[in-house]
């Protein structure tokens, strides 16, 4: 029965698409940088990621990762 | 910290590589879109959060995180990260390995009972449970939850009748 | 209003004719100044003395007939000509059937139509049918390189705006066939080379190596024969042409010269050196930009920049004798307590992001938010229209937070920072949602989605902006002082500059002696002596009383931040400590070293430089010399190195020439890619094949090759006039190697200055700011910025010093009010934030009878190690506090997340 919820699952998904929501902490001067500089040269990604700006990784908390998960991310990604 | 976070996920039952830490100067642009693609995709590929095939499932990782968010908060956890992070600048010894096992041996442990302590409340909520239950609840030992439901009682938080737990009545 | 009411329509010049305005108009949306002008030759007011319909509409009443034009008289210590470049005239375009054929375009043309405020919003259609052509051709050199047009010199730029346009265009629609025909290929300036191959490579953009004498009509469409370099005639038919047509010196340039009193050159332009590229004939007159020679965006803001070094220079005594000090209303603290309320304003940015990302439609969500009151839209925010209508608006509705939904914090919010300073409310109080850069710009291809994302950027960002709270702006005092690094032609002119504006210079050289590589040098390219303009620069250096000059001497470490930078410097094993407010990197480039081509096997094979130094000595080694071959391109443009090393072009026609002058009767041969002799240089190269230099193209595929024999040496390659291989006897081998990059790497990590891929240090923004680093306070300039002449050297350096004199001549600079906060109630004083702090800025203070932690403002970085490292989470960081950040989180998920 479970066996087969999760076939149904992954079949729904594949039919779907599944679109993750990424949550990403970006360092001003690195990443957020060269994501902004990915914009100015217009190269392409996929538009699942949501962009917090912080100073630098170094400020990242434990509990931001954490509640970012708990608020519904399915990814995060921090980039300093 | 992203190691802490790491050993942390997986403690509750979370794939950890759902945390991506890369570096990306502001001159690697190209970089970046490629580091971003892939982690998107790597996303995709687990699918949603407790999809995985190591996760826990959905509910319970929910109900987990809620208690490790509070866990993050507490001051043991904190100070122990704090003090191995002080500990690895002074001896300048950054590798992996010494990352990986100071974690693992000083701030995963606070961490995992602060988690603990929360999550036994939270599935207490639900209604009462034996110790067997809990321990299946929080994929933890028996022993593991001993000291954490004693310092609970002692607080007048959760009562015990006849082997079952419940939260005190207020 | 004006321009609605205007019954007088006039063709719009702005939009190269291609569209229609109304007497009254502003000619697009970010001119400066931000106001309307009225057209005086089509006003029916004007030259009527009717209508007056704009005047009595204007509620401003801002439109005043009665004005007459006023003399005015300055006194000033300097004067900058910047009157730019005159366009081709009409007749040269005739010939290729321009006013005759509708669909022949200039770029100028073209580039409106691409643009995406231009007339027909960005869709590229033929001017004859409106429908969107399927082959366009760009033909190059249209009035330039042209002698029949009196325009001898290369226009330089247009190469690669060519490539640029032909890319926007294709962007636009995919399914263009493109081919452009140069002569040969000028993308000499940094990144360009890589930026037409990616062109190439993404684009299919057809390059087709020929010169197209006509252009003519057959059935509405275009046809063009042209003859390639193998003997080849072909032709095809066109829905549009292009022309490239180049830059001329100002058609005023006469007048200018008068009244100016300076010295033109032959081509109409300002005459300059190459030991004094910003300065005319007449003391204290200078000149920038496309004045002084056809020259690209980077280039001539350089320029400005330097001139505006000398004129610095040249007023240094007057300085802070007429300064003005900005003041600000002050800050409506009580507006700033209340409960927020909230404005959102969100950017169309023309179509850079409404073409994705549906503007109103997030506008209209922003309204759905809690705390915001005003939500509107505009079409581009950073205009100076927009940004008094967002004061106003702010104004009216008692606002107390704003969100800008647009581009990059990083590059605009200073400027809404600024608004929000002008009307009394603290600068910290607006936050950016990036749907520009990190959205519409990388999802183009997925609107619905973009769409989408922009809404949650904009929900986290009001999130934020709820929780945010006025900041302090703290300044810190600056140490009046520069460190150069570097010792060459580019280190010693920023050193002479700043030192001429009044401040005091260490020169840090790692040699012996100074000089870099213009110690190596000859000739200089307009053939000055190399070694009397060292002599004259280095002793100019050693004799000022404001510089320092350290030889022999490496930078180890630097600290500190602009205005307060510590560095210390090695010198004979002794360490020095320096203080210093800025820095300006002129660690130069070297010579590269070639591989293969028989090079260090034959004492025939020579580099340019070692050719030249060999000529200086005396043309001796050339007596029984028959034939001399010239390689372009070793080292560059892939061949070792991916970039164009600029210069090696016009070197190579400058020693053949120099060969034909003491030796007439040798054969000279060429071979080469692209003959890069961009400028005036172009003349050298003309009068080279007019002294019967012979230059042969080859492709990087078929590479000449050079064999060494039993007696001499020969070169064989393929000739494509010909169709097969020819083999030169040489007497001599001449390598044009391209310029390296020193070594950077370490002075990057040390500084933290990134590095292009090419291993030359990385310009803030290419065109805006093309001589400052990222990192705040440090400067760049010559061949540690890329390839490039000794004159482009020159005047970067000036502009280096220009900018570098800034913070030293503000003698304060603002700190980032981003910096930590302990609450000493919460903090018990473990010490873990002093110990992790990367820049020392937080320390352990009694305060009563325990040690609670501080921050030392002036030297926080706001990077937040400590904030996340607290156990009892004492620190908040501002402007990213824990809370605003828990805010985001939770507004990251689309209904909401309480609470843990």
């Amino acid at each position: 029965m479970v066996q087969e919820n999760v076939v149904e699952k992954e079949k729904e998904m594949a039919q779907k698409g599944f679109e993750p929501r990424i949550l990403g902490f970006f360092c001003h001067w690195c990443c957020y940088a060269a994501a902004d500089s990915a914009g100015v040269s217009r190269y392409q990604y996929p538009p699942n990621v949501r962009v917090i700006r912080v100073m630098c990784t170094g400020r990242i908390d434990t509990r931001f990762i954490l509640e970012a998960f708990r608020c519904g991310a399915d990814g995060v990604f921090t980039g300093g | 910290m992203a190691e802490t976070c790491k050993q942390f996920l997986a403690d509750c039952g979370i794939n950890p590589d759902r945390l991506s830490l890369e570096w990306a100067s502001a001159a690697e642009a190209p970089r970046f879109v490629e580091l971003i693609t892939g982690y998107v995709n790597s996303i995709k590929e687990k699918g949603e959060l407790g999809s995985a095939d190591d996760e826990a499932g959905e509910a319970t990782i929910r109900r987990r995180l809620k208690a490790a968010v509070v866990a993050a908060q507490a001051r043991k956890p904190r100070t122990a990260l704090g003090n191995l992070s002080k500990r690895l600048h002074k001896e300048g010894d950054f590798s992996k390995d010494a990352i990986s096992e100071g974690v693992s041996s000083k701030i995963l442990p606070a961490l995992r009972a602060e988690r603990i302590k929360e999550e036994l409340l939270l599935v207490l909520k639900e209604g009462e449970k034996d110790l067997d239950e809990l321990s299946s609840a929080l994929s933890a030992a028996k022993e593991e939850l001993e000291k954490p439901l004693a310092q609970l009682q002692r607080k007048g938080v959760v009562e015990e009748k006849e082997g079952r737990f419940q939260l005190a009545e207020k | 209003m004006c321009t609605m009411y205007c019954p007088r329509p006039v063709v719009d010049t702005y939009n190269e004719r291609l569209d229609i305005t109304r007497a009254p108009h502003i000619d697009y949306a970010q001119a400066i100044p931000s106001s309307y002008y009225i057209d005086a030759k089509a006003c029916l007011r004007v030259n009527y003395q009717t209508c007056n319909l704009c005047a009595q509409t204007c509620t401003a009443g801002a439109i005043d007939f009665t004005q007459k034009p006023k003399e005015l008289e300055l006194e000033v210590g300097a004067v900058v000509l910047a009157p730019g470049f005159g366009r081709v005239d009409e007749k040269v375009l005739e010939k290729f059937g321009y006013g005759r054929f509708p669909d022949v375009l200039t770029s100028f043309e073209f580039e409106r139509l691409t643009c995406a405020s231009g007339p027909t919003e960005g869709h590229i259609v033929r001017i004859s049918d409106q429908k969107t052509p399927k082959k366009i051709a760009f033909l190059q050199c249209i009035g330039s390189r042209d002698e029949t047009c009196g325009n001898g010199y290369c226009s330089s730029v247009c190469c690669m705006y060519a490539i640029k346009e032909a890319s926007v265009a294709k962007e636009h629609e995919p399914d263009l066939d493109i081919s452009i025909f140069f002569m040969d290929v000028r993308t000499m300036g940094k990144g360009f080379d890589d930026a037409r191959r990616r062109a190439q490579e993404k684009y299919g953009i057809n390059v087709i190596r020929a010169r197209v004498p006509r252009v003519d009509q057959v059935d509405g469409k275009l046809a063009l024969t042209w003859t390639t370099g193998d003997g080849e005639h072909h032709s095809a038919l066109f829905d549009m042409v292009v022309l490239s047509v180049g830059l001329e010196s100002p058609k005023d340039a006469d007048i200018i010269s008068k009244v100016a009193d300076i010295e033109l050159n032959q081509y109409n332009f300002c005459r300059t050196s190459v030991d004094a590229p910003l300065v005319s004939s007449r003391q204290g007159v200078l000149v920038a930009g496309a004045f002084q020679g056809p020259k690209d965006i980077p280039e001539s803001v350089t320029q400005a920049s330097g001139a505006a070094a000398i004129a610095s220079e040249l007023l240094a005594d007057a300085r802070n004798t007429q300064t003005i000090t900005v003041t600000y209303p002050d800050e409506d603290k009580a507006l700033e307590e209340e409960e927020p309320r909230i404005g959102v304003f969100v950017c169309h940015c023309g179509v850079n992001i409404a073409g994705v990302v549906d503007v109103k439609a997030v506008r209209d969500y922003a309204g759905t938010l809690p705390g915001v009151v005003l939500y509107e839209d505009t079409l581009y925010s950073c205009s100076q229209d927009a940004l008094k209508s967002i004061a106003e608006k702010i104004k009216e509705n008692r606002l107390n937070r704003v969100v800008i939904s647009a581009c990059s914090p990083r590059t605009h919010e200073p400027l809404f920072q600024e608004t929000l300073r002008s009307i009394g409310l603290n600068p910290a109080l607006v936050e950016m949602a990036n749907i520009r850069d990190q959205c519409a710009w990388v999802h183009a291809q997925e609107p619905e989605k973009a769409t989408e994302k922009a809404k949650d950027l904009v929900r986290m960002a009001v999130a934020k902006a709820r929780l945010l709270s006025p900041l302090e702006q703290p300044t810190v005092d600056v140490t009046p002082s520069a460190l150069v690094i570097g010792g060459g032609a580019a280190g010693m002119s920023a050193a002479l500059s700043i030192a001429d504006q009044g401040y005091k210079v260490t020169l840090v050289e790692k040699n012996r002696q100074l000089g870099g590589n213009l110690k190596r040098l000859t000739w200089t390219l307009d053939g000055q002596d190399a070694a009397k303009v060292l002599k004259d620069m280095v002793k100019k250096v050693k004799g000022h009383k404001n510089i320092e000059i350290l030889t022999n001497a490496e930078v180890e470490s630097v600290s500190g931040y602009v205005g307060n930078f510590t560095s210390t410097v090695s010198q004979g094993g002794k360490t020095k400590m320096i203080n210093h407010g800025v820095i300006v990197l002129a660690t130069g480039g070297r010579e590269y070293k070639p591989k293969g081509y028989a090079y260090g096997d034959s004492n025939r094979v020579l580099t340019q430089l070692e050719l030249e130094e060999k000529l200086a000595r005396g043309k001796g080694f050339l007596r029984n010399a028959k034939n001399v071959v010239m390689i372009q391109c070793v080292g560059s443009r892939g061949d070792d190195m991916t970039h164009c090393s600029r210069l090696c072009c016009t070197q190579a026609v400058k020693n053949a020439l120099k060969l034909k002058e003491v030796k007439p009767d040798i054969n000279i041969y060429v071979f080469y890619r692209d003959m890069r002799t961009y400028g005036f240089y172009e003349d050298l190269y003309r009068e080279a094949r007019k002294a019967g230099v012979k230059f042969i193209r080859y492709t990087p595929d078929r590479k000449p090759e050079v064999i060494k024999q039993s007696r001499g040496i020969k070169v064989r390659a393929f000739d494509e006039l010909i169709g097969e291989d020819i083999e030169i006897p040489a007497n001599l081998v001449v390598l044009s190697t391209g310029i390296a990059p020193g070594d950077n790497e370490e002075l990057s990590k040390i500084i933290k200055a990134p590095l292009t891929s090419d291993g030359f240090f990385l310009e803030a923004h290419a065109k805006l700011r093309p001589v400052e680093v990222a990192v705040d306070g440090v400067y760049l300039c010559g061949l540690a910025h890329g390839p490039k002449s000794l004159e482009e050297s020159v005047a970067q350096a000036k502009a280096a010093a220009a900018k570098a004199t800034i913070p030293l001549a503000k003698g304060k600079v603002a700190v980032a009010p981003i910096v930590s906060k302990v609450n000493q109630d919460i903090c018990i004083g473990c010490g873990i934030c002093e110990s992790l702090c990367p820049f020392s800025a937080i320390t352990l203070q009694k305060v009563g009878k325990r040690k609670k932690a501080q921050t030392i403002t002036a030297s926080c970085k706001g990077c937040g190690i400590c904030a996340a490292h607290c156990p009892t989470i004492a620190i908040s960081m501002g402007g990213f506090t824990d809370e605003a950040i828990m805010a985001q989180i939770h507004a990251f998920s689309p209904d909401g997340c309480e609470e843990a």
